[in-house]
């Protein structure tokens, strides 16, 4: 109160340096390397493992799901797609052959997500798996498959075989090999190297099969840009590590990485909206507003395939409120949550132990898989590097060593490059570069 | 805050032409993430003045690989059990017709699921969907109110039935059939029955489908 002949200093002073700090510090992040590689692995293998086990599980029911004699007949399919332009390579013929060779592609393309092996391709491929079989009959699918369709086009622009992946092992291997000849230690320079030749053969039958298709006019404007520019970019990516690995590689490295932190973006947001909109629709509704919501689908006949356990469950009225109002509270308040460490992993816990008891109590196990997954994204890297290694002692017999994966340093695949200078964000406190929404993903 | 802790950005060795190739890579992810964030949140938001204005927009783009559906259970639950029942008529050997009773298809797929962790999208959503696609696409008089549509759910309830059913039925050859569905309302909990006391099962009758007339020529010839 003395002081009142000199100003009170501005709240806003300094704010338009803090600004520039922020940009440039956001800058600097997003063309820093691959945010998050962790969480987009644990998502890649997630959902690769949810379909591999979902088309597994339906290979007796295979034909009268997507077969051309399925109650959805071709004819159906055939009509429908014409309408909303779906993609889905099953319409290219009715016949029986194709159909099978497609279902054994799809499944095949998910072991190779799964497993990481020629991640980028097989990321292309898994998606043409999923859009093909789930195009083909969109009455047979559920929230399961929708989530599954979403995930499988945005993991194409990801880099999500960076750890966990078969192409890292590869890549350590051949990086200790060329080590243990050339004295070379540095793996980038021991991934550049290699002319790749099963890479150079699987780049030349897909790039037949989608002249074939194009040549055939199976494709659509739109489809036929987007595959051409996949095998376009392949080709150069390759070139560009053979001829000039110098700063024409660096370019390209970073635009990877922008194109894969803005995809990681855009799944986080899109698990968000699952989410608010879940808790959204649900406020709007009077059972959901009494506590009574979720005695209804535990009497459901579709939706018990365990009616003692169901209905021992609607009759505890605590418990069906409690969960009824606990449902919606997280759903609602999820999104919100991100900006605190501490409280989201809380809820991330409270939802996928939710989803597990979905998937046993109302019969949803490939739904509730895949949203498992999709809440992943949002787990600490601490605890999934913590928890792959756990895996990795308990798997292996020896125990002792140390899981490989934990300690290397920069990961990618043959056809991803190696930049052993950067660092995985390491396990530990939150990386003060990274504001949310990309905190919950990283940190 | 002293200068950013960490190596130099990546960015700082690039030549010019490096640099812009990067600033254009950000610029055009950054318009396609928020573009495609943008579409998909006005699809799922409430109806407003923005996605009013673009609903043709909006649904172009969303459908049909971004189709959102977030719906199960809400905004409220489903308070009924629909079973999907159907029967056949079948001729005899002896030239004679007769009608079979109902059946409970969907009663089947309930005994199929039953104490299975893994139940098929055949048994769980076949049925399902199938009827409530044709109660969408038809009025209650059973006439079609959404062009194409309710001729493609007409045309996919019968091939179910008659899959079900098959060709031949108690040692004659199905004629034709007809379905109809069994709605029972869920009762409501002891503590909590604020809304109407459940009336009984109510059945909705559809006409008969004959068998040999094949769906989908009929279609390509409308």
């Amino acid at each position: 109160m003395s002081a009142h002949d000199s100003p009170v200093p501005s709240p806003f002073a300094g704010l338009g340096r803090g600004l520039d700090r922020a940009v440039t510090r956001g800058m600097n992040t997003v063309t820093g390397g691959a945010i998050a590689p962790y969480q987009s692995a644990i998502v890649r293998i997630g959902f690769s493992l949810t379909w591999l086990l979902f088309l597994l599980r339906e290979f007796p029911h295979r034909v009268e799901l997507y077969g051309p004699d399925a109650p959805w007949s071709w004819d159906l399919a055939k009509q429908l797609v014409a309408g909303n332009h779906a993609f889905t390579v099953l319409l290219w013929t009715d016949s029986r052959a194709w159909f099978e060779i497609v279902y054994a592609f799809a499944i095949v393309a998910s072991v190779m997500l799964l497993l990481g092996w020629r991640t980028r391709t097989a990321s292309v491929l898994f998606m043409i798996g999923v859009l093909s079989l789930q195009n083909r009959s969109v009455f047979e699918g559920d929230g399961g498959d929708n989530v599954i369709h979403l995930m499988a086009i945005y993991l194409v622009f990801t880099r999500c075989g960076k750890v966990w992946s078969l192409d890292r092992r590869l890549a350590v291997r051949r990086a200790a090999k060329a080590a243990d000849v050339g004295g070379a230690a540095d793996l980038g320079k021991a991934t550049e190297a290699g002319a790749d030749p099963v890479g150079i053969a699987l780049w030349t039958v897909f790039g037949v099969a989608l002249l074939a298709a194009s040549l055939a006019g199976k494709l659509s404007t739109g489809w036929a840009l987007l595959f051409w520019a996949f095998w376009l970019i392949q080709a150069v990516w390759w070139a560009v590590r053979r001829v000039a690995p110098g700063e024409p590689h660096t370019v390209l490295d970073i635009i990877a990485d922008i194109v894969h932190n803005g995809a990681m973006l855009v799944i986080v947001v899109e698990v968000c909206l699952i989410y608010s909109t879940a808790g959204w629709y649900k406020i709007q509704g009077g059972a959901w507003q009494d506590g009574t919501a979720l005695y209804y689908p535990l009497h459901l006949d579709d939706f018990s395939p365990w009616p003692a356990l169901s209905h021992t469950l609607a009759g505890n009225d605590l418990a069906v409120m409690l969960i009824t109002y606990g449902t919606v509270i997280v759903q609602v308040a999820f999104p919100f949550t991100l900006f605190n460490r501490r409280v989201k992993n809380v809820l991330l816990v409270a939802m996928m132990l939710e989803h597990a008891s979905i998937a046993l109590v109302l019969g949803l196990p490939f739904f509730s898989l895949a949203m498992i997954a999709a809440d992943a994204v949002f787990l600490p890297t601490g605890f999934l590097v913590w928890a792959a290694d756990r895996l990795l002692r308990r798997l292996r017999p020896g125990g002792g060593r140390p899981a490989a994966v934990v300690h290397e340093q920069g990961a990618a695949g043959p056809e991803q490059d190696v930049r052993p200078e950067q660092d995985v964000r390491p396990a530990g406190p939150a990386d003060p570069a990274v504001g949310p929404p990309q905190t919950g993903a990283v940190t | 805050m002293e200068p950013f802790e960490g190596p130099p950005p990546r960015t700082a060795a690039l030549s010019t032409p490096g640099r812009i190739a990067v600033a254009v890579a950000i610029g055009t992810v950054a318009v396609g993430a928020l573009f495609h964030l943008g579409m998909v949140f006005l699809h799922v938001a409430p109806s407003n003045t923005l996605s009013k204005e673009h609903t043709q927009a909006v649904s172009d783009y969303v459908y049909p690989e971004f189709e959102q559906n977030w719906k199960l259970f809400a905004p409220e639950p489903l308070q009924q059990n629909i079973h999907v029942q159907a029967r056949a008529e079948v001729r005899g050997t002896d030239g004679n017709l007769s009608t079979t009773g109902w059946v409970d298809l969907t009663g089947q797929d309930i005994d199929a699921m039953r104490h299975n962790p893994f139940p098929s999208h055949t048994q769980q959503n076949e049925l399902r969907r199938a009827w409530s696609f044709y109660t969408d696409t038809h009025d209650d008089k059973e006439q079609p109110n959404s062009g194409d549509r309710s001729d493609m759910s007409r045309t996919y309830l019968q091939r179910i039935v008659r899959e079900r059913f098959g060709p031949r039925l108690n040692g004659g050859d199905v004629v034709r059939v007809q379905a109809r569905s069994a709605t029972t309302p869920i009762p409501q909990p002891s503590w909590g029955g604020t809304r109407q006391p459940a009336p009984g099962t109510v059945y909705r009758e559809l006409p008969w489908w004959p068998v040999n007339a094949a769906p989908a020529a009929q279609e390509n010839a409308s």
